[in-house]
């Protein structure tokens, strides 16, 4: 589903010349399969947020190839990958990333407003959503209106609502306590298994990776290891 | 996305900025009301000075001067002119006439008049339009038709200048000659200078007809309309040419009536002919004149300077764009960090910047049909009131139709495609802008 061919990216620091260069991913191959979670570990700054940005057309790699679901998504033009995230990805963040301006309800509902999608079914899937993540209560609530584990949960709800194959989530129970981060890792288990989603999921907590079929450690941008969970 | 979603994004983030954007608006609007006032005065001064050329003349009318040699010099017209005049498509009637070198004496009983005597072509007349208020028109060689106002200025011969007239011009209700002039004789007394001494003529003539009133009301036709035969009696007393009363020098073998006409007209069937056939005159050496010609370079001097004027205003417009581009620029970095979620989780480039360009043309749209209605407002005013205050601080009266604005539909069009154009454009580059918005960078609140 996701296949990375070595992948290399580096950092160009200060705008004078001569330029300095921050290798920051060095030559990091590996593929997810179709409904697998894989989690990425490593130490804080050895690259792994790098990485997802990367595989999410966030920024464009220096050298090497990432594949998704059959495309090469690093000769995308913006438009093109703008396109295919919505087809194809959904995203959870660490920071929720919710647009503050904009109430539960209408952050979940923005992707589908993004795809065009008519109202009337942009109603019936939100609300769906919203009962399904327990936030139905909730729905005229501003982001700043709900605690972390409840904006989490709009966050995921928002990646839900296009019914995307693949959810790439940055450190996602990062900002939470450890209750409501087993209810997000249930959550995820949940709908790995009701709708075959394929997870990437990148974390420095071992309780996340140990949802994960399987993990992948990086270490100074190198890959360390690739092994089953237990 | 949907078109009414992005309007719902334009119409949320204005709702979010109301003064910012009112006061755009405000600058844009202002910005096109300067415009369209500015350059309404141009086409305001132009209906008025058309309106007031074509009403004191007779559109369909080409005055014909003279024929241009090709020495440069010009001739009088000549009946064979007049023969070619006629032979051309679209001509209704050719009018000749030629003037009495002096002024002669009119008198019947005791009233007298001095007036213009002219010799006419009567068919080409009728044809023409000159109509017969009553009577005849004349069949004898000293029988003659007179203007309308010709009666309105007979007077008693013993009265003095200076007491015939009352305040307003007209004559005194006493000195009026009352009686029926058709059938009445009349005597012409025209004169001759020997050296000093003045040597007078008498013709006896019969009026037969009076001509109607001139269609303009400020026209005055006081003339005598002789006969040809006349005319000759005259030069042959004078011995000079139109019956001039003195002899001037290079006169002497002209004894007798010319044969040329001092003032020819043409008159086209229509409006449009007179174009053509103004310009086939001056393919052929005529040196004619006429409204349309003059219509035609009032014209083009108004169109210079409306355009010059729409040039300024223009600026006026470009100087508001600069606070839409300000304004669209602040937008946009506001809005940053929602435009890089919303790209991250899918929105299309294409999708930001059509929003950002739907937004500076709503300001452009809005401010234009506020910029229109307040110059129609603006234009009322100053056509209410300007006069108003001009004749009160110059106690000077003007014209019933003076007109300083006037704003047509074309102005209209001009105006707001110009407003438009300049509002989307400076609306684009923050629109771009925004689509190059970096995901990472906004995520993490950096811009
Ligand atoms: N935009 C950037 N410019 C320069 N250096 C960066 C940038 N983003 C990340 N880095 C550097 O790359 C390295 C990896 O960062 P990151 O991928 O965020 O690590 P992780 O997510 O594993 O903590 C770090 O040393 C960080 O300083
Ligand atoms: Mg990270």
């Amino acid at each position: 589903m996701i296949n990375v061919k070595q992948l290399s990216h580096s950092f160009t620091l200060g705008k004078k010349d001569p330029k300095t260069t921050l290798p920051v991913l060095k030559d990091i191959s590996f593929n997810v399969k179709r409904g697998e979670i894989v989690s990425v570990i490593g130490k804080s700054g050895s690259g792994k947020s790098t990485l997802l940005n990367l595989i999410s057309g966030f920024s464009q790699p220096t050298e090497g190839e990432i594949w998704i679901d059959g495309q090469q998504v690093t000769n995308f033009t913006e438009a093109e990958f703008a396109d295919f995230r919505l087809s194809h990805l959904g995203f959870i963040f660490q920071s929720f990333q919710l647009i503050p301006s904009m109430t539960a309800y209408q952050n979940i509902e923005l992707p589908l407003v993004s795809k065009g999608v008519n109202e009337y079914d942009r109603k019936q899937i939100t609300i769906e959503l919203l009962k399904k993540t327990g936030l139905i209560n909730y729905q005229g609530h501003y982001p700043s209106e709900l605690s972390g584990g409840q904006q989490q949960r709009v966050s995921i709800a928002r990646a839900l609502v296009l019914n995307p194959p693949i959810i790439l989530a940055d450190e996602p129970t990062g900002s939470l306590d450890s209750e409501t981060e087993a209810d997000l890792l249930q959550f995820i288990k949940q709908l790995n298994k009701e709708r075959g989603i394929t997870f990437l999921i990148i974390t420095h907590d071992d309780a996340v990776a140990a949802i994960g079929n399987r993990t992948i450690a990086i270490k100074d941008g190198r890959l360390l290891e690739v092994g089953d969970a237990q | 996305m949907r078109l009414k979603d992005q309007l719902a994004f334009v119409r949320q983030n204005v709702k979010k900025n109301k003064v910012r954007t009112f006061m755009t608006i405000l600058a844009t609007a202002m910005g096109c009301t300067f415009l369209i006032v500015l350059a309404s005065i141009g086409y305001g001064l132009q209906q008025t000075i058309v309106e007031d050329t074509l009403e004191q003349q007779i559109v369909t009318k080409i005055d014909i001067h003279g024929y241009e040699k090709e020495d440069g010099r010009f001739r009088s017209l000549t009946m064979d002119d007049i023969d070619y005049l006629e032979s051309i498509d679209g001509v209704k009637a050719v009018t000749r006439r030629n003037h009495l070198q002096q002024i002669p004496t009119f008198s019947t009983g005791d009233y007298i008049e001095e007036a213009e005597a002219v010799i006419a072509h009567f068919p080409s007349e009728i044809k023409s339009g000159l109509k017969l208020k009553e009577g005849r028109l004349p069949k004898n060689a000293n029988e003659i038709v007179i203007g309308y106002h010709f009666p309105k200025h007979l007077h008693p011969d013993s009265i003095k200048e200076q007491d015939l007239y009352s305040k307003d011009g007209e004559l005194k209700e006493n000195y009026q000659y009352k009686e029926e002039l058709i059938g009445k004789s009349i005597k012409m007394t025209v004169k001759r200078l020997d050296g000093e001494k003045e040597v007078t003529h008498i013709i006896p003539l019969k009026v037969v007809g009076i001509l109607e009133k001139p269609t303009k009301e400020w026209m005055q036709d006081r003339n005598v309309y002789i006969s040809q035969e006349v005319l000759e009696e005259i030069v042959g007393f004078t011995g000079t040419p139109n019956g001039n009363p003195r002899q001037e020098e290079g006169m002497e073998e002209a004894n007798k009536a010319a044969d040329t006409f001092d003032e020819v007209k043409v008159y086209t069937t229509n409006l449009e002919a007179v174009k053509g056939i103004s310009d086939q005159l001056d393919d052929a050496n005529y040196a004619s004149y006429s409204v349309v010609k003059e219509m035609e370079q009032i014209n083009m001097l108004f169109t210079i300077a409306k355009a010059g004027l729409i040039l300024v205003g223009t600026i006026a417009i470009l100087i508001a764009s600069i606070g839409i581009y300000n304004t669209m620029t602040m937008a946009v970095t506001e809005r940053a960090p929602d435009i890089g979620i919303m790209k991250a989780i899918g929105a299309n480039p294409r999708t930001i910047k059509r929003i950002f360009l739907l937004e500076s043309s709503y300001i452009g749209v809005i401010g234009a049909v506020v910029g229109v209605i307040v110059a129609y407002a603006v234009s009322f005013l100053v056509n209410f009131g300007l006069p108003i205050i001009i004749e009160a601080a110059f106690t000077e009266q003007l014209p019933d139709n003076l007109k300083f604005s006037a704003i047509p539909g074309t102005l209209i069009v001009i105006s707001v495609s110009i407003c438009l154009a300049v509002t989307i454009l400076s609306g684009m580059r923050p629109a771009k802008r925004a689509t190059q918005i970096d995901v990472l960078k906004a995520m993490r609140r950096e811009i």
